[in-house]
């Protein structure tokens, strides 16, 4: 391990304690605070002593010093959800952190770098939600997502912005999380959830990414509407206008002279074709004024659930993160770099479902251990 | 080739698979093989990190073994400040590792994860990593359940080439 990382985690866990740099000092036997200093900055190695005193000091496990698949002062992330309590929350966080970490971690080492450099959008939380909406329409076509976005989104922000994109089991009641570490953004989705809500979220989050220095998300926002920031309406605007584009709802004509079923029927259908959800079609086209507002608001909610179906048949299952993500897995553990079990103890899964997941992504296992 | 006379250190995978192919009785009759406590924990029920578990005694493990070890947190840093590339190994193997640099005498280690393979070449102790096929063939056992393919002897070889190669390539 790097001396940086240990001088970090040290320097992390001294603040959090409260401990100034002459009282750690003094507890690890220095004789004065600049070799204390030195180890924080990276510039000295500890000894095995000394890292055994920093466990006694600071009462942790070891593994807190060492551990590369961990991150400490270094991810920030922001929790789409609803209902959570802080503990169950503050645990998937960690949980999370360590295969967003691991991937960190390995992925160089087989060769495959961070991005060089970010993109961002041109928006502040001055800018009106039509400016959000032109972003996402302008998104949408110059990154050629076609006429279905919902469907190509996910691999664009892989392939064309190095974000990285995982399906998850999240705990109930998150659907989503944009993750921001120095080197790396990560978007995690709930594959559980159905596909219209899933998509909104990937556009959704995909606008925290490419905003979060000009407007840092909150850590943890509610999708109850009521209680959205400007922010996240932001989003809602861009995500919506990103996964819904002006040029592809030209394809379903008129929508001004429909009311009652056959409108619902419509709606139900397009959204399913374009993989959103009814309500956020209907308003969508409010917005772009192609349905009256108070046509869209006589529509009653039941009527849109599911896209309208009362009995929705499950859908299979998107494959556990991305196939970019395994790669990279399958090839550490190939070329000895990480252990299987260490694997399946980071992605939760068992050694024999690990090759199931391999396969889901057409990915060659890499061996039968 | 002729038996192995000093110490087996295995690991949590091969307990398993020991136990899997009806090879422990065979394996700890023929050698003195020894481990560390987290591997042993590692094997229970609920800790393999399998969907289909083997039903592995811990008395009968303690007693088969001719010594179960445990590893302090100093011998772990000294062993982890030794070679950074034994953060990336699962917690048994970590142990196991950090026991086995401390020993003066001719153990050899059979655990066939690839990351602590990896480790035993950067270490040095190319030569002290056997395969569990080739420990129960020097003993005349052919287990009748096939081993998986990890654990045999032309895996081993095949590997050890492989790895020592990356090695040699760099970081």
């Amino acid at each position: 391990m790097t001396a940086a990382t240990i001088g970090i985690r040290i320097r992390a866990l001294r603040e959090k304690q409260g401990f100034s740099q002459e009282d750690l000092a003094q507890r690890f036997g220095f004789k004065d605070r600049q070799t204390l200093s030195a180890i924080e900055t990276g510039d000295r190695r500890v000894t095995a002593e000394e890292l055994v005193r920093a466990v006694e000091v600071f009462g942790v496990q070891l593994d807190y010093f060492t551990d590369p698949f961990l991150l400490v002062g270094e991810g920030r992330f922001s929790w789409r959800q609803s209902g959570l309590v802080g503990r169950a929350l503050a645990d998937y966080e960690v949980d999370a952190g360590r295969f967003i970490a691991a991937f960190r971690t390995l992925a160089p080492q087989i060769g495959r770098d961070a991005p060089l450099l970010r993109r961002t959008l041109a928006l502040t939380s001055q800018s009106s939600f039509d400016n959000a909406a032109a972003a996402g329409e302008r998104f949408a076509l110059e990154f050629k997502l076609g006429e279905i976005p919902a469907t190509t989104l996910a691999d664009t922000m892989e392939r064309e912005l190095g974000i990285l994109v995982l399906m998850v089991d999240a705990i109930n009641g998150i659907s989503g999380a944009a993750c921001r570490l120095p080197e790396l953004d990560v978007v995690l989705i709930n594959r559980r959830e159905s596909p219209g809500r899933r998509h909104f979220d990937l556009a959704h989050e995909l606008f925290h990414i490419l905003t979060w220095d000009a407007m840092p998300p909150e850590h943890v926002e509610d999708v109850a509407p009521k209680r959205r920031t400007r922010v996240e309406q932001l989003a809602d605007n861009f995500a919506s206008a990103l996964l819904m584009p002006a040029s592809a709802l030209d394809r379903y004509g008129d929508w001004s002279g429909l009311k009652g079923d056959g409108l619902i029927k419509r709606l139900n259908a397009a959204a399913d074709e374009l993989r959103v959800s009814s309500s956020a079609l209907r308003w969508r086209l409010v917005d772009l004024k192609r349905l009256d507002r108070s046509t869209a608001a006589a529509i009653r909610e039941d009527k849109l659930r599911n896209n309208g179906r009362t009995n929705p048949e499950k859908e299979p299952l998107s494959p556990l993160f991305s196939k970019t993500f395994i790669s990279v897995i399958a090839r550490a553990v190939d070329e000895g770099r990480v252990a299987v079990r260490r694997v399946s103890y980071l992605l939760g899964l068992a050694i024999d479902e690990l090759a199931d997941l391999f396969k889901a992504h057409r990915v060659d296992a890499p061996y039968d251990l | 080739m002729s038996r192995h006379r000093g110490p087996v250190l295995v690991d949590t995978n091969v307990i398993i698979e020991c136990w899997r192919v009806s090879a422990w009785k065979a394996l700890t009759s023929g050698y003195a093989v020894e481990t560390v406590e987290m591997c042993e924990i590692e094997t229970q029920t609920g800790l393999q990190r399998r969907t289909r578990e083997q039903q592995i005694d811990r008395k009968m493990l303690r007693d088969t073994l001719k010594a179960v070890h445990s590893v302090s947190d100093a011998q772990r840093a000294g062993a982890l400040l030794k070679d950074e590339q034994l953060r990336f190994l699962d917690a048994g193997e970590l142990m196991l590792w950090s026991h086995a640099i401390t020993r003066p005498d001719d153990w050899v280690l059979c655990g066939p994860d690839k990351a602590s393979l990896r480790v035993g070449i950067r270490l040095g102790f190319r030569e002290r990593l056997v395969s569990l096929e080739r420990l129960l063939s020097d003993v005349g056992h052919r287990p009748t359940i096939e081993l998986r393919q990890a654990h045999t002897q032309k895996w081993l070889e095949h590997t050890l080439t492989q790895l020592a190669l990356l090695e040699k390539k760099g970081p």
